[in-house]
């Protein structure tokens, strides 16, 4: 193997690595929007790691080689001021790096931002100081929590759910962490997200929005059902 | 050949006042190294509160359903360390160096309005008071958050004078900001000393020059919002209220119309003290010294066109420019780092206290960096926003920038300041608790936050399983509490026993080393030296190692 070639999987190698160990704690994401977000997650921690690494270095080798030790002259050292061409380069690279970056964070949000025409389900959620209201639009279902008892939001699986989002009375913020994704509620705005959850499954949800005295206790949960568990549990609660 | 004698005139105090001493003469002064350490002094108390404060929360957290504060306080505690710190604490600080060093720097004698100069402090003050004030009320301080948004700052959800006392101290803490900037431009437009031009302005000053702007252009906004939302409370104008027809996201405009270009409002001085550090520890000129300041007005111009990457989730605002302008930030921010790692390659460092504060803030601030494209990008904000990796972010670079810089700038100057030298080993017991502390309390907040930890909850659930980091957390927070006692200590030591400095103890290379340390009241008693280039002390002190290309 030549030594070219070496590199090369030495390279690989380290970027295979880090790229495993990029999540950080990024929870494993459940719906298709939230993959694209991790895929993209990784390009940017991968990209930052390289920076980081390639400044880090530089930093601890300039403090390292250029300590003043015995034997350092006493008259001051080389006066350079002005590289032109260097400086350059240094304000030209990150530039390209910043807009290959700036390219692929606007696919993927247009990507995740997406609405489609005909959602399979809707689901309109109220937050309220300190609850959420969850209504089935079609199927005319509502779940309300109460301070003691916290909301299930019940979804199906590869389904394209639509969440609407409005606020009763302040601005909340509508976060599952396994979807990877936000949404604010605010008063006198509707604004709305699509998710296509891949795995059933149950997971918290929380404001992240400050929302007043018991913001922290403004949690919510979410199950994930395959379709025809899904539907078994609309019957049970229509029947009620 | 310089003529010192035709600098234009300042004001100076009427020949009929008798001097004021001790005490009086501080409460009197319009001198502006007497209001400088005035404004230096109270910010450090105000740290002092800032920290206690966050010592609380830490507590609160430092493991899962406890119940030591109540929800009610906690919410006071952040709302008020966040405005205590970013506007009482890091921002005072960095006003009270402008004021004792820009003048010295330009060969000024004085600011250009030292009365108004005097009045901009003495409204800090006040503002810092009447805010925590608000402790003293029955229904406590402020408790809606630092940025306060709409409407749940309105009568009905934040009622109590805690919030109103917020307000009035946002107003006049505006107020006092603009007086300062004016101050600041005029001096530095004015009062160079002859061959002093632009371009040979030392970079700590052509960073404040900089600041100044960016307080002119968002400190009125943060006052005017302030108005506003007094009005909202108090005469029914419903201007962010949706029920009466008003728009709660105008406030989240107006007020990081201000919050963003804030950031940079605090860094920036801090990052021109450590330009200054790098420059004189290396025996070196500042490497791309007109790249750099270019850069600085870059980041100026940038800053005030981001704001909105603060509202990517609410779904109003254009996610591509905002992400975008966002990442250029970076662009400008880079060419500083590797203009500093050029400033000290070839050098002679010379390990002392500035530069190992120096070196820290490289290491810390770089990371805080690092995470900033990362929440530039709308679809990564989306998860992270509002959660701990928001606040680990922030803490890094504002702890990492502004703090570390907060104490590199009294390492370097305190020398200047009192004529005494600050203790070695103190200075390093302090750097190193305050380091390791830094990345203990907010390197496990980014993994917190990833995992869904959002900010500003008073306790987490067993089940979230967010105990161990918040544990780790906690005790680094607490380790940075204590570093606050060999820093005070250290002062108040060497105040009285500390070696003397002398003149120019760092072989220092603009014109504050010029002077005696503590400096003459009327700053210069010897002529100035001749200023050729951005460090006429070097240039006289070392006439064969002028940098290339200066006469």
């Amino acid at each position: 193997m030549t030594r070219r070639l070496q590199f090369l999987l030495a390279v690989t190698v380290a970027v295979a690595v880090l790229t495993g160990c990029t999540d950080a704690g990024l929870p494993e994401p459940v719906t298709e929007q939230g993959e694209q977000t991790r895929d993209l997650w990784r390009v940017f921690v991968v990209i930052a790691a390289c920076i980081g690494a390639l400044v880090y270095g530089l930093i601890v080798y300039v403090i390292v080689r250029y300590r003043r030790r015995q034997g350092t002259p006493d008259r001051p050292p080389d006066q350079r001021q002005v590289i032109v061409s260097l400086e350059a380069l240094y304000t030209a690279i990150p530039l390209a790096i910043v807009g290959l970056l700036l390219g692929l964070s606007v696919r993927t949000e247009r990507d995740v931002t997406d609405l489609v025409e005909d959602p399979d389900l809707t689901v309109h959620i109220v937050g309220f100081q300190w609850q959420w209201q969850f209504t089935y639009v079609d199927e005319d279902i509502t779940v309300t929590g109460t301070p003691g008892e916290t909301p299930e939001l019940v979804l199906p699986i590869d389904s394209t759910v639509r969440f609407d989002l409005e606020s009763a009375d302040v601005v909340h913020s509508f976060w599952v962490p396994k979807f990877l994704t936000k949404m604010d509620l605010i008063p006198g705005v509707e604004n709305s997200i699509d998710v296509r959850v891949t795995e059933a499954g149950t997971w918290p949800g929380v404001c992240s929005e400050f929302c007043g005295l018991e913001h922290w206790r403004m949690t919510f949960t979410v199950r994930a059902l395959p379709a025809e568990e899904f539907s078994a549990w609309v019957d049970e609660q229509v029947d009620r | 050949m310089t003529v010192i004698d035709t600098r234009p005139p300042v004001a100076t105090p009427p020949p009929h006042a008798a001097p004021a001493t001790g005490v009086l003469a501080f409460l009197t002064t319009t001198d502006h190294k007497r209001i400088g350490l005035a404004y230096l002094v109270t910010a450090i108390a105000f740290f002092l509160v800032g920290g206690a404060m966050a010592g609380m929360m830490r507590a609160q957290l430092a493991a899962p359903e406890l119940d030591l504060v109540g929800e009610d306080t906690y919410n006071q505690l952040f709302t008020m360390h966040g405005t205590v710190m970013l506007l009482l604490f890091i921002s005072p600080f960095a006003i009270g160096l402008a004021n004792y060093i820009v003048p010295l720097q330009i060969g000024a004698r004085d600011m250009a309005f030292p009365r108004l100069n005097a009045l901009g402090y003495w409204l800090t003050l006040f503002a810092g008071i009447v805010m925590l004030g608000g402790f003293l009320t029955a229904d406590g301080a402020a408790k809606f958050g630092w940025y306060a948004y709409a409407n749940l700052t309105d009568d009905v959800r934040s009622p109590g004078i805690g919030g109103d006392l917020w307000i009035v101290g946002i107003a006049l803490l505006g107020l006092s900001g603009v007086m300062t900037a004016v101050n600041i431009v005029a001096t530095v437009s004015r009062l160079r000393a002859p061959g002093m031009t632009f371009f040979r302005m030392p970079i700590f000053t052509w960073n404040w020059f900089v600041t100044s702007l960016l307080i002119l252009m968002t400190f009125p906004v943060l006052t005017a919002a302030g108005v506003m939302l007094f009005s909202d409370r108090h005469l029914d104008s419903h201007i962010f209220d949706p029920v009466g027809g008003g728009y709660p996201l105008l406030w989240q405009h107006l007020f990081w119309w201000f919050g963003h270009p804030e950031v940079y409002i605090l860094v920036l001085p801090f990052v021109g003290v450590f330009t200054e550090i790098f420059a004189v520890v290396s025996r070196r000129p500042v490497f791309g010294y007109k790249g750099l300041v270019f850069a600085t007005i870059a980041i100026g111009f940038l800053s005030v066109g981001v704001w909105a990457h603060h509202m990517f989730t609410t779904g109003n605002v254009l996610l591509p420019f905002f992400s975008g302008m966002t990442m250029l930030i970076a662009v400008p921010t880079g060419v500083k780092f590797f203009n500093w790692i050029g400033t000290m390659w070839s050098g002679h460092l010379e390990f002392r206290l500035p530069l190992v504060w120096g070196i820290g803030f490289l290491l810390t601030f770089l990371l805080g960096g690092l995470t900033g494209p990362i929440l530039a990008a709308a679809p990564l904000d989306f998860h992270v926003s509002d959660s701990y990796f928001v606040v680990a972010h922030f803490h890094y670079v504002l702890l990492g920038g502004s703090m570390f810089g907060v104490f590199a700038a009294a390492y370097y100057w305190f020398p200047k300041f009192t004529g005494r030298m600050l203790d070695e080993r103190l200075g390093w017991a302090h750097f190193l608790m305050t380091f390791v502390g830094v990345h203990l309390t907010f390197g496990v907040q980014h993994v917190l936050g990833l995992r869904g930890m959002p900010r500003r909850v008073v306790s987490y659930l067993e089940s979230d399983g967010f105990g161990a980091l918040n544990l780790v957390s906690t005790i680094g927070a607490f380790l940075l509490a204590a570093s606050v006692v060999p820093f005070l200590w250290n002062m108040w030591r060497s105040l009285r026993r500390g070696a003397r400095a002398g003149d120019n103890p760092w072989d220092g290379q603009t014109l504050e080393w010029w002077t005696s340390s503590p400096p003459a009241p009327e700053n210069f008693t010897a002529p100035l030296p001749p200023i050729r280039s951005e460090r006429p002390v070097w240039d006289h002190n070392h006439p064969d190692a002028r940098a290339p290309g200066h006469a």
